[in-house]
């Protein structure tokens, strides 16, 4: 039996190939390793050796064709066996002789019917030869030379016909039964003829198929007409568009990975908000004893450095925040650090550069880390380490006068905090309007990660901390001195 | 076949500036040796003097000057089996040719590919340059038009030959004479380019050797 050689499968996701060059001619002898051919699937190419050896009997596809993996693209006649037996392995049986390789018959021979048993991946018909063909009109539509010319005499949008040979392609007797499919449909109530298909669409889209011009059998709209069409349409609508936008903004990388975080986050963390208010007037007493106490030996605090020494401690105390929902492993991952990002704009740009391992640091070595980070990210020197394995975030937009917000959720983070203006309000205390100085704090939440009970103990331990903020000022974990 | 170390091991070898010819023989001779087991699987990192190659699905209209006046221009010119169109590859461009038998890597050769482009994107990443894979169109773009590095390799018995460039910190007017990959739209941009300041190549090269080794050691 002659060796059938296919178009061989070189990766899991390989559906064609496209044969650069016969390295045989038909006659040549082949030996077991000899390369045959060269092949190319994607942007590697091989060299497609022959593992047994024969005379290369015949070549079916032609060097520049591209075919699914599978088809037989030539037949190789192993040692002592005569040509008719190339002939059978072919699966020509309707034909005695080794069909020829140009397509000899005119058009409007059918070719071999349907009617012939077919294996998985049936070889062409005799007579028509199978070349995958690229031409702008039509990308990527197989069909056999003889019914590319049929069509073309008919008008026949060979996009509209479904393949019945090898690898789909289209073959003379396709479009016969397409024709007498055609034939057999009146127009439309409105005198509008158009193909099956070609109505079906502009249905789904509700098209007015009076303003399409048809260039199909008996001047039927056919699919092509109609994809025209659309596309006329939607450039001009486009030209339209263009007159009412000024400019547009270049993206840089940042704004695109921040683009890709939030769409991210707002789609695959479901967020809840809470917030609550803080009264600061123990807050603001704090920060300015220590500052006079620590002089000028110490960085200067502010309600930013103490929010971040805050927010350390009530991490630390609550860890089930401090935490991930992973939905490959589809589990909660607990972070071994504390890792605050603090959100800072610089020239229109939002960076958040992360303090790290916050646990048991001192709100002056929070500060000073805060403060180099920010000073850093102003020059535009963060490197990735610096934005990189935040497990929190900080964002303020108090200095804006912003009364309260609720941010988005850095991913993979399962919440954000949000502070707000500091500001003079009437607050009820023991039944009396004074006036008091409060903020507002808001907290985004992943439902996934974090119930509301937990995330309002959570918060109430930040308004804890930030009320009666002592706390704030010890030394790292030696909180019972 | 392989010495057992030969076998696990991935030997990357930093070549600084090669001719083109001289690395194409060198990478011939390792696939030669990795065939018969005398010697293990090799990546050389280098980068080429002014040149211009043209694979085997490489179109007529791709360069947009003849040979003589590509020659004339300075730039050497080569035909070789490797896929994809034609490249440019010359100073402060990253030069991968990775020498490996893809059997044991799998054997199939779109995988190998993607993991080209994976550990290419990776060591981008670590530059903070988001980079992508486009459906359809080997190599590491930055979006549908802007492209950072190019891919095309060449099997002999699943034995590679070529693989990537990187555009590290290279004079993208080189680009200019070709249509690069047979693309035309599409913009070559370098690390340099995209970030604004100068880039070191030797910097990159530890980065994609690291991933290399990680990939296929």
């Amino acid at each position: 039996m002659p060796k059938q050689i296919r178009m061989p499968k070189l990766s899991d996701t390989m559906e064609e190939g496209r044969l650069i060059a016969w390295r045989k001619k038909v006659g040549d002898a082949v030996k077991r390793g000899e390369v045959l051919a060269e092949i190319e699937t994607d942007k590697a190419d091989m060299e497609f050796e022959a593992y047994t050896e024969g005379t290369l009997a015949q070549i079916v596809v032609d060097a520049g064709a591209t075919v699914p993996v599978g088809t037989l693209i030539a037949v190789l006649r192993l040692p002592g066996e005569s040509e008719d037996a190339v002939a059978a392995a072919q699966g020509a049986t309707t034909q005695p002789q080794t069909p020829a390789r140009e397509p000899q018959a005119p058009a409007g021979q059918a070719p071999a019917t349907p009617a012939q048993p077919r294996a998985e991946l049936p070889p062409p018909p005799p007579g028509e030869r199978v070349i995958a063909h690229f031409a702008a009109d039509d990308d990527r539509i197989r069909a056999t030379p003889r019914a590319r010319r049929l069509a073309e005499e008919k008008s026949i949008d060979l996009s509209e016909v479904t393949g019945s040979g090898p690898g789909g392609s289209i073959l003379v007797a396709d479009l016969e039964s397409y024709l007498s499919q055609l034939e057999g449909q009146p127009p439309d109530s409105e005198g509008v003829r158009a193909t099956p298909l070609a109505l079906k669409m502009a249905g789904e889209r509700g098209t007015d198929l009076e303003a399409v011009k048809g260039s199909g059998p008996g001047g039927r709209i056919t699919k092509s007409d109609l994809l025209a069409y659309w596309k006329r349409e939607h450039a001009h609508s486009k030209e339209r568009e263009a007159v009412m936008v000024r400019g547009t903004l270049q993206l840089s990388q940042k704004r695109k990975a921040l683009i890709r975080n939030m769409v991210r986050s707002k789609a695959e963390a479901p967020h809840f908000y809470i917030q609550m208010d803080v009264a600061t007037e123990a807050l603001r007493n704090l920060r300015d004893a220590l500052n006079r106490e620590a002089g000028e030996k110490r960085p200067r605090l502010t309600y930013t450095h103490l929010m971040l020494k805050a927010a350390a401690l009530a991490l630390e105390r609550h860890p089930h925040v401090n935490a991930t929902y992973r939905s490959e492993e589809n589990d909660i991952a607990l972070y071994d650090a504390i890792n605050i990002g603090l959100a800072v704009d610089v020239q229109d740009e939002l960076v958040a550069p992360t303090v790290k391992d916050c646990q048991g640091r001192t709100v002056w070595q929070l500060a000073e880390e805060a403060n180099s980070l920010i000073q850093r990210a102003r020059m535009r020197k963060l490197q990735p380490a610096d934005y990189a394995d935040g497990t929190f975030t900080i964002s303020n937009l108090g200095m804006f006068g912003v009364d309260r917000f609720y941010a988005i959720i850095t991913p993979p983070q399962s919440s954000i905090l949000s502070v707000s203006a500091i500001a003079e309000r009437p607050v009820v205390r023991e039944g009396r309007i004074e006036i008091g100085q409060v903020t507002t704090l808001g907290l985004s939440v992943d439902h996934r990660v974090i119930d509301g009970v937990r995330a309002a103990q959570f918060l109430a331990e930040i308004k804890r901390l930030l009320e009666a903020p002592r706390e704030l000022a010890q030394d790292g974990h030696a909180l019972g001195s | 076949m392989d010495t057992p170390s030969a076998a696990s091991a991935l030997d990357v070898r930093r070549l600084g500036r090669v001719p083109y010819a001289e690395a194409l023989a060198l990478q011939e001779d390792l696939r030669t040796r990795l065939g018969t087991g005398a010697s293990g699987e090799t990546v050389l990192l280098l980068e080429h003097p002014d040149v211009i190659t043209f694979g085997r699905s490489a179109r007529a209209d791709s360069a947009l000057l003849g040979d003589a006046e590509l020659r004339r221009d300075g730039y050497e010119v080569f035909r070789v089996n490797r896929g994809g169109d034609v490249t440019w590859h010359g100073p402060g461009q990253l030069v991968g040719y990775p020498i490996l038998d893809l059997r044991r890597h799998g054997a199939d050769v779109h995988r190998y590919l993607r993991t080209l482009e994976g550990v290419l994107i990776d060591a981008l990443a670590d530059f903070a340059i988001a980079a992508v894979r486009r459906d359809g169109y080997a190599g590491v773009w930055l979006d549908e038009k802007r492209k950072i590095a190019s891919i095309g390799v060449g099997l002999r018995a699943w034995r590679t030959l070529h693989g990537f460039a990187l555009n590290v910190d290279c004079d993208l007017a080189r680009f200019r004479a070709i249509v690069p990959c047979g693309l035309a739209g599409v913009e070559m941009v370098s690390m340099a380019s995209v970030l604004g300041c100068p880039v070191e190549l030797e910097a990159v090269a530890a980065r994609v050797a690291v991933g290399l080794v990680k990939a296929f050691a």
